[in-house]
């Protein structure tokens, strides 16, 4: 069983004590990466997330093959679970397992690009503001003020006024989580550029760009893949608030709008099914990459491998 | 003295982010394709109004001379006219925030009863049974979307039980003591659908700050003493574990208004959150633009209150 142990890595990002992270600050070669998957292996916890989100993958893929897009109204309008309809319809007689299937579909797109888009910009921030210590000050203060403020009243503003779609989504969840990933990084970044092997490049070339590409990033990347799966996950939480207010896609399925729709024919709490299967598989995408990354973590640090 | 010089500097960090705040909505509102006169004043406006409303913002002039006008607006608390009640966006807002504050902090207040004695019971049980079920509740909890666990209680406690009432805020028929009480039922469930996403990070933040604390030359020397266990926990290891999840109060408190909002839209609890659904629903712009802002407000002004509040019960934090 996998030790829960928050030192090594919480799921909301929130109280990563700095001494987890710095365990280990230097690059992932080839052989550690092996150490690290050995241990992974033999972690219960970690393979079956690791299976989870994989299958998860696959029918987001598979969606056509699955099932037909729910698009035309049925007759069978809100019919419980049965074997014609193995997540019951939903108020105007649509399937709801195509729904959640092609609703897999967006809900990964969305958290996987949003999180690409945020790790980018807020890995390259962090190590930035690391490198150039005069930076520092003011990318450290922009982000603990845009941390400290509720930002899902300020993602719901901004996408109402664009307009829902897509491109919104991901654009606004992307924009608002990138902070998280600077935190994240910058701590790991910050006692990484006083490594003397920096101030040895430092010697060699006058590039900063070649010394934080070649140097720098690669020391903070196993920061950069934990921090991936909790933006990923947050981002799917985010995405599904948007789309439960009504600011999702209108014209794509997602997990959120299967929500909204329920909510908005007043169907939410008597059809139990409309809620139930959108809602297991939000938790199913965001806890089952909550523990992987628990579990990279722990397979990670050196300390347990001893164990 | 002292305490002026420790209350100052909080003071003048919080009108900075709620400076921040309005410089950041300005800035997004302007830059961002759409209208920015939508923020302010409705399509359906009749001509001379709408135009005496944008010549306020001054949204004919330049960027530098509208960021002064919007602040000025801002500053007087005007934060436009609502498109579909045509009143100010203020006295909208006002009317529903007490709600919002009365859940948000009630589910503060149960978070932390819950979730510190949870972190103590984990960490003295650290690595057993018990230890591992609460770490996984915690983890599970702060891995739901808030509606969902919103709806399940809905349906369990509020339709097949009928404990408690599906929705809204207090009894349209009740009167004195009752209507109190009937307040109090409302609360529950909303209250509880937050709690249970916020306890997962007080819980796991506890656990870990109590099992560092645990490890302090202090905690060996009262055990050479020979102080009884629970007397070493819950008093001496216990104090020193709270600075880090009093902070974390400060950093959840933008999450656990997010959670709000969407647990009012289930609940039809008339406070912001369901204000902003609602707006949504009908494209009032300028109602969405108000919510972020005082929700800001207020999330700064918690913020600040919490860390003053602390700073002088421990006497290490006003010295740092």
């Amino acid at each position: 069983m996998t030790s829960l142990d928050p030192v090594n890595a919480t799921p909301t990002g929130l109280p990563v004590s700095s001494e987890a992270l710095s365990a280990e600050p230097v690059a992932e070669s080839g052989r550690a990466g092996a150490a690290t998957w050995r241990v992974f292996r033999r972690d219960p916890l970690g393979v079956i997330s690791l299976g989870l989100l994989l299958l998860l993958v696959v029918v987001a893929l598979a969606a056509p093959l699955l099932a037909s897009y729910p698009a035309s109204y049925g007759s069978d309008v809100l019919k419980p679970p049965s074997l014609q309809y193995l997540f019951g319809t939903d108020s105007l007689g649509r399937d709801v397992l195509g729904e959640v299937i092609w609703g897999t579909q967006q809900s990964l797109l969305v958290a996987v690009a949003a999180s690409i888009i945020a790790i980018a910009i807020g890995t390259l921030v962090a190590v930035i503001g690391a490198y150039f210590k005069r930076l520092d000050v003011f990318i450290s203060v922009i982000v603990d003020l845009t941390l400290s403020l509720p930002v899902l009243p300020l993602m719901i503003l901004i996408a109402a006024l664009i307009g829902p779609s897509t491109t919104t989504i991901i654009g606004v969840v992307a924009a608002f989580s990138w902070p998280e990933v600077t935190r994240l990084v910058r701590s790991q970044a910050l006692t990484v550029v006083n490594l003397p092997y920096v101030d040895a490049a430092r010697l060699m070339t006058t590039s900063p760009v070649w010394i934080i590409g070649r140097h720098i990033i690669p020391a903070v990347t196993p920061v950069i893949v934990v921090s991936v799966v909790v933006t990923a996950s947050r981002a799917v939480l985010s995405a599904a608030g948007l789309a439960f207010l009504g600011l999702g896609d209108p014209t794509t399925w997602s997990w959120g709008r299967i929500l909204y729709e329920a909510q908005q024919s007043g169907a939410m709490s008597s059809a139990w099914w409309l809620t139930l299967f959108p809602s297991i598989a939000i938790l199913l995408l965001v806890l089952s990459a909550t523990l992987l990354s628990i579990a990279y973590n722990d397979a990670r640090n050196p300390r347990n491998r001893a164990r | 003295m002292s305490r002026l010089f420790f209350v100052l500097p909080r003071l003048g960090r919080g009108v900075f982010t709620i400076w921040f705040a309005v410089t950041v909505t300005f800035l997004l509102l302007r830059l961002l394709p759409g209208d920015p006169a939508l923020a302010v004043a409705s399509p359906n406006m009749t001509e001379e109004a709408r135009a005496a409303l944008l010549t306020q913002y001054g949204l004919d002039q330049p960027l530098i001379v509208q960021y002064g006008l919007y602040m000025w607006q801002m500053l007087q608390g005007n934060f436009g006219v609502s498109f579909t009640q045509s009143v100010p966006v203020m006295d909208v807002l006002l009317q529903r925030l007490p709600w919002t504050l009365l859940l948000t902090f009630t589910a503060l207040v149960i978070t932390v009863l819950v979730g510190i004695p949870l972190g103590v019971l984990a960490a003295s049980k650290r690595g057993k049974v018990l230890d591992k079920i609460i770490q996984v509740i915690g983890v599970t909890g702060q891995s739901i979307f808030v509606p969902s666990i919103g709806v399940l209680l809905l349906f369990v406690f509020g339709l097949s039980l009928k404990w408690l009432p599906i929705g809204g805020a207090y009894d349209t028929d009740a009167y004195g003591m009752d209507w109190y009480a009937s307040v109090a039922r409302h609360l529950v469930l909303p209250a509880v659908s937050l709690m249970l996403i916020q306890l997962g990070s007080y819980v796991l933040t506890m656990r870990s700050t109590l099992i560092e604390a645990l490890g302090e030359d202090y905690v060996t020397l009262a055990k050479a003493n020979g102080l009884p266990y629970r007397r070493i926990l819950w008093k001496h290891a216990l104090r020193n574990a709270l600075l880090p999840t009093t902070t974390l109060i400060g950093l959840q408190l933008g999450f656990l208004v997010g959670g709000a909002v969407l647990t009012e839209t289930v609940f039809a609890y008339p406070g912001i959150g369901r204000g902003i659904y609602e707006a949504v629903t009908q494209l009032d712009f300028p109602v969405l633009q108000g919510a972020f802002l005082l929700l800001a407000i207020t999330v700064v002004v918690a913020n600040m209150l919490t860390d003053i509040v602390y700073g002088f019960l421990d006497p290490r934090v006003k010295t740092s």
